[in-house]
């Protein structure tokens, strides 16, 4: 009786751990693919390509749902994530320098993070794209 | 008994050293895949040819601003990336190189093998990329990416015209891992 109650517990440990193991690699998966170094990269190389394919006037709603958790999480102020200075889009989720890149459409654009009703972030970002003065 | 117990110690020893190459393979499948940039030039020079397009010709017919005279305007050649708001300013960690470049050949239906007008604009080096790739047939990553486009429009007095668009993107430094 005792030889079987010591071959039940072996064979529990060895489930745990083996679930433990698989739980650290999906975690660690999961962590890697929602990294604020990676959607700073995709969000702001998404944002170039939408910029470039958009003529004035135009307005684009992105979702950033993903991006808001991760700034959230980092208690970066959502609001702030995407700067557009000239014709360089920079991403900022974290506490790093964020990640910029450059659109060939000269064009104006704002940006800004999208509200509810109650004042919180939707988790979608607003550009508008205008004609710059004087250009054709 | 004895022996049982310690093949069952190997077999735990075994599995434990699988689960750590399978672990091992994981990570360096992931560091590898999440360690590569998001190449987005492909994306990026087919938006380019498609603008240049746009800025060439509307429902099949050349813009009237390339025509002076009875003949092409010759202005275009230095006023389109203005024209059509081409702004090829790119952040820092290009070394300073212009990463763009486009090349507008359009020829007359009746000669194909010289064109009538084409003209240019970006940093001209890349434009022998596009070349190198196709020589061999193969893609090496590094290299700028290239888009080739095609099209008929109408000029002046109806007179038929084909279109080649070569628009290429470096951008390697941000695109690919170096």
């Amino acid at each position: 009786m005792e030889k079987r109650g010591t071959v039940l517990v072996e064979n529990v440990i060895f489930i745990i751990l083996n679930l433990l193991f698989l739980s650290i690699l999906v975690l660690f998966l999961v962590k890697q693919g929602s990294g604020a170094i990676v959607l700073e990269q995709a969000y702001s190389k998404q944002i170039s390509i939408l910029i470039d394919s958009a003529k004035p006037p135009m307005e684009i709603q992105l979702d950033m749902e993903k991006g808001m958790k991760v700034a959230k999480s980092r208690r970066v102020d959502f609001g702030s994530a995407v700067k557009i200075n000239g014709n360089q889009v920079t991403v900022k989720l974290g506490d790093g320098t964020g990640y910029t890149y450059s659109f060939f459409n000269d064009v104006s654009v704002t940006s800004s993070a999208i509200k509810d009703e109650k004042g919180e972030y939707t988790g979608m970002y607003d550009f508008r794209i205008k004609s710059k003065a004087g250009v054709r | 008994m004895r022996n049982k117990k310690g093949t069952d110690k190997i077999l735990a020893i075994y599995w434990f050293v699988v689960l750590t190459i399978v672990a091992g393979g994981i990570f360096a499948m992931v560091y590898v895949f999440y360690g590569n940039p998001y190449d987005v030039r492909g994306v990026e020079s087919e938006v380019l040819a498609e603008r240049i397009a746009d800025c060439i010709s509307r429902q099949g017919t050349i813009n009237s601003d390339f025509f002076a005279g009875g003949d092409f305007n010759q202005d275009i050649k230095n006023t389109f990336s203005e024209r059509c708001n081409f702004n090829f300013n790119v952040e820092e960690g290009y070394r300073e190189t212009m990463q763009y470049f486009y090349r507008v050949e359009i020829y007359s239906i009746d000669n194909l093998a010289t064109p009538v007008f084409n003209f240019y604009d970006g940093n001209i080096n890349w434009e022998s990329e596009c070349y190198i790739k196709k020589d061999n047939n193969k893609e090496y990553a590094r290299l700028a990416k290239c888009t080739e486009k095609r099209f008929y429009a109408v000029g002046e007095g109806n007179k038929q015209y084909l279109i080649k668009i070569l628009s290429v993107i470096g951008k390697s430094e941000k695109n690919v891992k170096q």
